[in-house]
């Protein structure tokens, strides 16, 4: 690697505590410019509580998170979209009781340009989006008729709508089915290119590993691992981490008796 | 076709078009109530159009924002009192009383509302209970507002009396429109939002502070205008009538049978529930509160939603049923 880092994002040893529990503990990472991160981890690893961080949504008990040269942790919750982060959720918030196109407006009326942009334009930006992400097709239908892959969708668009540099994904793959995380990805990919740095938290460890560019891994809210996607599963404590302790004996054994 | 189906998407937030256009009608009709040249009449459609501007005061907050309020009496009774207070000071105006109870009642909800609506779900509707107890006291307690006595206003003379009901209509009707016009502009949708997901609207820029304030104060101008009406049409105000229980319980009730967060919601439910209580007082003039009562709860637990919501229905019974019970534990 010759050409300098661009990095957007630092995570510098963030600690979260939670009473006596300890999410996080010590992590820091960098993403660059343009990249899409996987962030991966066991159930309970500090996955969902990283992103949070970085939304501003909690603010951590150590540590700092800092984007573009700006402590996240400064700016209150609703602020931190107009820095150009945006972020989905693990359990789909869609509002209800409003069509889809108007859950996707609210977004473009009260994101990074929203205060630029009149009720109608943040309309005619929504149109877009929701030709971009395949959900014209289901405009008019309030969100509490969507199946489940397209709430998912509906969750990234209204991400999107807030017009991000960052976009954090909290398991927007789970729970669909094997077309659905092929066309998943697809989407995924189609926003990177447009230029946002993406930051993807998903248990399918195939569908991350296709994705990512670089994947870090947390295990009991410590980072384990932070590299190339193939280095990172053969690396024997995320096989721990992953497969338990005595797995990943039985393989190092397994390997050893091979050379 | 785009732009009109667009128009079309967006009905959700104020309810049916042709509903709202039925509902303007109505309130024309209501221009001509005075031509009736009959007080009791008159006095009853003012107390409707009256009613049905503090329930669009409560719908802002309770049925848009989704935070109940049981304080928003404390609007009215705001309203009611900067009239008695301008009429001590020699100043009998229409304009001046509601001009002076907008900025009170604006004023007032901003320094109240910043402590108490930062607080979630069910606490504010606890602290706007203390908000409402708490003024009827200090009212009470006051004598520059004639303390437990109250204050009488100077009224306009007999040939002029009917101004006070077309100073109703047209705070109602402005009620109305307002309530439109905002459902549909920029800030309807922080306030939807604010209800649906306070987090998830949060995550999207919305400020829930900042917005939720901004509903309390319009949704307490629009209660405080009908006060200030109120009172030199009434020509008395005291702690009693400014905060009655009745202006605090029936505009909430109104707007949960008419439809909470829908545009012709509160009037709806302004009219048929007046028009209800009218009845029950004659028939029953010791029972009708109990009467009443039952009723209230009866559109609770079958129409938590209210009748804008019957109006968009399809699917018949069943599908009410099904509704129903996404109400239920």
């Amino acid at each position: 690697m010759t050409e300098a880092r661009d990095v957007c994002l630092r995570v510098e040893n963030v600690g979260m505590r939670f009473g006596g529990l300890r999410a996080l503990d010590d992590v820091s990472f960098e993403v660059e410019r343009g990249t899409i991160l996987g962030l991966i981890g066991p159930n309970g690893s500090g996955k969902t509580t990283m992103m949070n961080v970085v939304s501003g949504v909690y603010k951590p008990t150590s540590g700092r998170a800092v984007f573009e040269g700006k402590r996240i942790a400064d700016f209150p919750t609703h602020e931190v979209c107009h820095l150009g982060i945006a972020r989905t959720f693990q359990v789909v918030k869609p509002f209800a009781s409003l069509t889809v196109r108007e859950n996707v407006a609210v977004g473009a009326m009260y994101g990074r340009f929203g205060a630029k942009r009149s009720g109608k334009d943040a309309f005619a930006r929504t149109d877009e989006l929701l030709e971009s992400v395949g959900l014209a097709r289901v405009a008019g239908r309030p969100a509490s008729d969507l199946t489940i892959p397209d709430r998912k969708r509906l969750e990234v668009a209204k991400a999107l709508a807030l017009d991000p540099e960052l976009l954090l994904l909290d398991e927007v793959m789970a729970g669909l089915n094997h077309t659905e995380v092929d066309e998943a990805l697809h989407l995924l990919r189609a926003v990177n290119e447009r230029g946002v740095t993406l930051i993807v938290v998903e248990h399918l460890m195939k569908a991350i590993m296709s994705i990512s560019k670089r994947v870090v891994v947390l295990a009991e809210g410590k980072k384990i691992a932070d590299g190339l996607p193939l280095e990172v599963t053969s690396s024997p404590a995320v096989i721990e981490a992953y497969l338990g302790s005595r797995f990943a004996k039985r393989q190092q054994q397994e390997r050893e008796r091979q050379t | 076709m785009k732009a009109g189906a667009a128009v079309g998407r967006r009905a959700g937030i104020t309810g049916k078009r042709w509903v709202f256009i039925s509902t303007l009608a109505i309130m024309g009709l209501l221009l001509f109530v005075p031509s009736f040249h009959n007080d009791y009449i008159n006095l009853t459609f003012r107390n409707i159009l009256m009613y049905a501007a503090m329930s669009y005061g409560w719908n802002l907050i309770g049925g848009y924002t989704g935070y109940v309020s049981f304080g928003n009496v404390a609007f009215f009774g705001i309203g009611a009192y900067c009239s008695a207070v301008l009429s001590k000071t020699g100043i009998d105006n229409v304009f001046a009383d509601v001009g002076l109870a907008l900025v009170m009642c604006a004023l007032f909800a901003i320094v109240v509302g910043l402590p108490i609506l930062r607080l979630r779900g069910h606490y504010f509707g606890i602290a706007t209970l203390g908000v409402a107890l708490g003024l009827t006291d200090l009212a009470n307690n006051l004598d520059f507002v004639g303390g437990s006595g109250g204050l009488n206003l100077k009224q306009a003379d007999q040939a002029h009396f009917y101004l006070y009901y077309y100073a109703m209509w047209a705070v109602t009707l402005v009620c109305m429109l307002a309530t439109f016009f905002i459902a549909r502009s920029k800030l309807g949708y922080a306030f939807v939002a604010i209800r649906e997901n306070e987090e998830a609207a949060q995550v999207l820029g919305i400020s829930p502070t900042r917005y939720k304030v901004i509903a309390w104060a319009l949704g307490g101008m629009m209660g405080g205008a009908a006060g200030a009406v109120f009172a030199p049409a009434n020509g008395f105000v005291d702690p009693g009538t400014a905060f009655a229980v009745d202006n605090n319980v029936f505009p909430i009730a109104m707007a949960i049978l008419g439809g909470m967060g829908t545009a012709s919601g509160p009037f709806i439910g302004a009219l048929l529930l007046s028009g209800v209580n009218e009845i029950l007082q004659e028939k029953f003039l010791w029972l009708h509160s109990l009467f009443f009562g039952a009723i209230i709860v009866l559109i609770v637990v079958f129409l938590p939603r209210g009748l804008m919501y019957l109006v968009g229905l399809r699917g018949g019974v069943r599908r009410w049923l099904s509704d129903l019970r996404a109400f239920r534990v």
